[in-house]
């Protein structure tokens, strides 16, 4: 996942999720009940995130769009050339075989991830593990670790010559194991996204289950609910809103995968190839071959890609939310 | 002295080299209480080139990442008092060319004075982002460099950067590991594919040495040597790209033999792997630029001593041709204001005893294209822990004298990114070296098309 994606959601995510989750229909309508109240020195309290958002969001956002309507070449300057580098993009098997490889990834990564995060934040919502706050801070701690670091941490630990894990498949009779050769480098990042996700999405998922409403749960209990079918009728309904979310956040996080590859690529050149994923064929488009304005075609297509799979999921969990 | 702190001269075998032991290069650096370059470095650094500046002096910026090299800027600003020159270190090879790239787009936030590799230089002359040297008397000094070496740098009588340091090509051996096969110092590649495949008969573990499909600027360079350079490029819109000529299908199926074989073992060089193999006997050789010792030796533990040097393999017996590995320049650019001081300190920096006499130790270890240094007996016969008694750098300063002028495209970065993708099917012999090189041919002719070349194959 990118610095990109995931980090704006880390504050306002939990808390906004667990409001929304305990009580999904008083949210909706006191909050339009709020903006009929509106009052303009509320204008102020936003005017610092509008700042950053028009001059780091909108204007990029027109500038690469502006920039993807010329062609700047060595020999010849700079030309308009309509929408040359969008059908250079359309057809370009590099992007499109970046877009696949992050789409099976995410559709592969994800459901996985939210079932162990589950798993782990319904057992410290049970409140049966003793020093359940220290093992969840434990779980935690990979998230805090920068995504950067993570990368040069699990590149050591599972490098070909010295790395630890190498010796332990070695003695385990797998010689020769080579974690990032091409079979098995999406396995890698796979396992060090897992390692850096898994603890804030449980985290994430927790809060949403503490909202889950006692009465409810004391009525099922009453009722003789089986404790499998409360987990699974009552609660995973409950905070099914979060998982949604927690699905799109990651998905968006999957499709603009940049850090951990490109930093593995320091390490391991040969392993991680110029267009690995949609956001590293971007960079080495823009940085290396030079070509601006056809790297920022690329982004806009990856932008709308992204909306696209975004207004999607939107769509079901309006849907399934009206459900709840 | 840490690997970290050799870093340089080549952005290829750096990305390789930061691979390999770069990070616990940096935490050993850091816990001996030297600056790991590019975190705390720059700042330090700055401070040191400072020093000794009068306020009145005239400023200039430098960005460069050979380690040690702030002791040259501290000695130029010591005899200089009217010039003040400030080093920056912003990254070894690629990060500097990024930003420098994106320095001249933006028209502003230029160095006027910075390190880049020879093989980069053609990028940022066709740019205009260098400017020609001439008129500040660059040419004065032009014999005081190796023909081929002054090749690299200038355009007729335009000059576009000061030469620095070079890479002149040997063959590193273990001879300890070669007596014990009953081997000798290959002097033709015939000789050098025999003795691999005795080698790795006699020991199914060992190998004659490594073949890095994937480290572009050494694969070229014995290509150089082997008289199949895959470009030629005079100014302008004319490029010339060829990979699937037959003297480059013929190098590359020689290649191609040894692998298929496994006569050679296929790791990427310059990285702990290889050296690690070479320590352990598993690589019986290396086909060594000049400042691959110093690279090597942080990491030779078992066979310090054993390594001597010889001339690289020929393709006719008799012949002597030599190749060149590596090295750097440096140009002054476009958006200086002091276009004359630039010149005054890049001159000073490459074309001086009193620079050479710093640049030359460790931990910079620069290997010099500079006659007068070059030439010198005093330099010829240092001696390394790592080859005993013998002298290498005799080998390496002949090689030095005879490599020749390598025409590099103005589209090396492409270049450099694009073979890692290319060619690491060759590293896992998923696809054969001479189709690797078709790829490669496809790669950069649509590439250079789409950048407006005419190009021919």
């Amino acid at each position: 996942m990118t610095e990109l994606a995931a980090p704006p959601t880390a504050g306002p995510g939990p808390s906004a999720l667990s409001s929304r989750k305990g009580h999904g229909e008083t949210t909706r309508r006191s909050r339009s009940g709020w903006s009929q109240r509106r009052d303009r020195r509320g204008l102020w309290f936003v005017l610092p995130f509008t700042t950053a958002f028009v001059l780091f969001m909108v204007v990029p956002l027109f500038y690469a769009i502006d920039e993807s309507l010329y062609t700047s070449k060595l020999i010849g300057g700079t030309q308009f050339s309509g929408f040359a580098n969008y059908r250079a993009v359309f057809s370009s098997g590099q992007f499109w075989s970046g877009v696949v490889h992050v789409a099976i990834f995410g559709a592969v990564q994800i459901p996985l991830m939210l079932a162990v995060a589950f798993f782990f934040a319904v057992i410290f919502d049970l409140g049966v593990v003793k020093l359940a706050g220290l093992w969840r801070t434990i779980m935690f701690i990979p998230f805090a670790v920068p995504a950067v670091v993570a990368a040069v941490m699990w590149q050591f630990l599972l490098e070909p010559t010295f790395g630890p894990f190498v010796h332990l498949a070695n003695s385990l009779g797998f010689s020769s194991t080579n974690f990032f050769s091409p079979n098995l480098i999406w396995p890698t990042i796979f396992v060090i996204v897992i390692w850096e996700w898994t603890g804030y999405t449980m985290i994430i998922f927790y809060t949403a289950l503490k909202a889950v409403p006692r009465d409810v749960v004391e009525a099922a209990v009453i009722d003789g609910t089986p404790l499998r079918k409360i987990i699974t009728r009552v609660k995973l309904p409950m905070v099914r809103s979060a998982a949604v979310m927690l699905v799109l956040l990651n998905t968006i996080g999957a499709l603009q995968m940049f850090v951990e590859p490109q930093i593995l690529a320091e390490f391991q050149p040969q392993a991680i190839s110029s267009y690995f994923t949609p956001t590293i064929y971007i960079y080495n488009t823009g940085v290396a071959g030079q070509q601006y304005n056809l790297a920022a075609a690329a982004a806009v297509v990856l932008a709308l890609v992204i909306v696209a799979i975004s207004i999607g999921l939107m769509v079901f969990r309006v849907r399934k939310g009206g459900g709840l | 002295m840490t690997k970290r702190n050799l870093r340089d001269r080549r952005s290829a075998g750096l990305r390789r080299y930061k691979a390999g032991a770069g990070a616990i290069a940096a935490l050993a650096a850091a816990t001996a209480g030297l600056a790991a370059p590019g975190t705390a470095s720059a700042a330090t650094v700055a401070n040191a080139g400072k020093s000794s500046c009068s306020p009145s002096a005239t400023k200039l910026t430098f960005w460069a990442w050979v380690p040690g090299i702030s002791r040259a800027v501290a000695a130029f600003n010591a005899s200089h008092p009217s010039i003040c020159v400030t080093l920056s270190d912003v990254g070894a090879g690629d990060p500097e060319y990024v930003k420098l790239a994106q320095a001249a787009k933006a028209g502003t936030g230029e160095p006027d004075v910075a390190e880049v590799e020879y093989d980069e230089l053609p990028s940022f002359e066709i740019t205009h982002s260098v400017i020609n040297l001439a008129p500040y008397g660059a040419n004065k000094v032009k014999n005081d460099f190796v023909p081929w070496v002054w090749q690299e740098v200038s355009s007729g009588s335009a000059v576009y950067a000061m030469p620095g340091d070079t890479g002149p090509m040997a063959t590193y051996y273990n001879s300890k590991l070669f007596a014990k096969y009953g081997l000798k110092p290959p002097t033709t590649w015939a000789q050098f594919a025999s003795e691999a495949a005795t080698l790795h008969k006699d020991d199914p573990s060992a190998y004659m040495t490594n073949f890095s499909a994937t480290d572009l600027q050494w694969v070229m360079a014995l290509m150089d040597q082997y008289g199949a350079w895959p470009f030629k490029y005079t100014g302008g819109s004319n490029l010339t790209i060829n990979w699937t000529g037959p003297k480059q299908m013929a190098f590359a199926n020689y290649w191609q033999k040894l692998l298929a074989a496994h006569d050679v073992n296929a790791t990427t060089d310059v990285s702990t792997t290889s050296f690690s193999d070479m320590d352990k006997g598993i690589d019986a050789l290396w086909l060594s630029s000049a400042w691959g010792p110093s690279y090597f030796a942080p990491d030779a533990k078992l066979t310090v001593g054993n390594w001597r040097a010889a001339p690289l393999p020929q393709w006719s017996a008799g012949q002597d041709v030599a190749a060149n590995w590596g090295g750097s320049s440096y140009p002054v650019f476009s958006q200086t204001k002091h276009p004359k001081q630039a010149a005054e300190f890049a001159t000073w920096l490459n074309a001086t005893m009193a620079s050479w006499n710093i640049t030359k130790t460790a931990p910079s270890s620069l290997f010099p294209s500079f006659k007068p240094l070059l030439q010198s007996p005093s330099f010829t016969s240092i001696t390394v822990p790592l080859s005993g008694s013998s002298h290498p750098y005799t080998v390496f300063a002949k090689a030095a004298a005879k490599a020749t002028f390598e025409d590099w495209p103005p589209i090396m970065t492409e270049a450099l990114t694009q073979s890692a993708t290319v060619f690491a099917g060759v590293m896992n012999g998923k696809e054969t070296l001479p189709a690797a090189f078709k790829s490669f041919q496809n790669t950069l002719v649509k590439y250079a098309k789409s950048e407006g070349f005419k190009v021919t194959t």
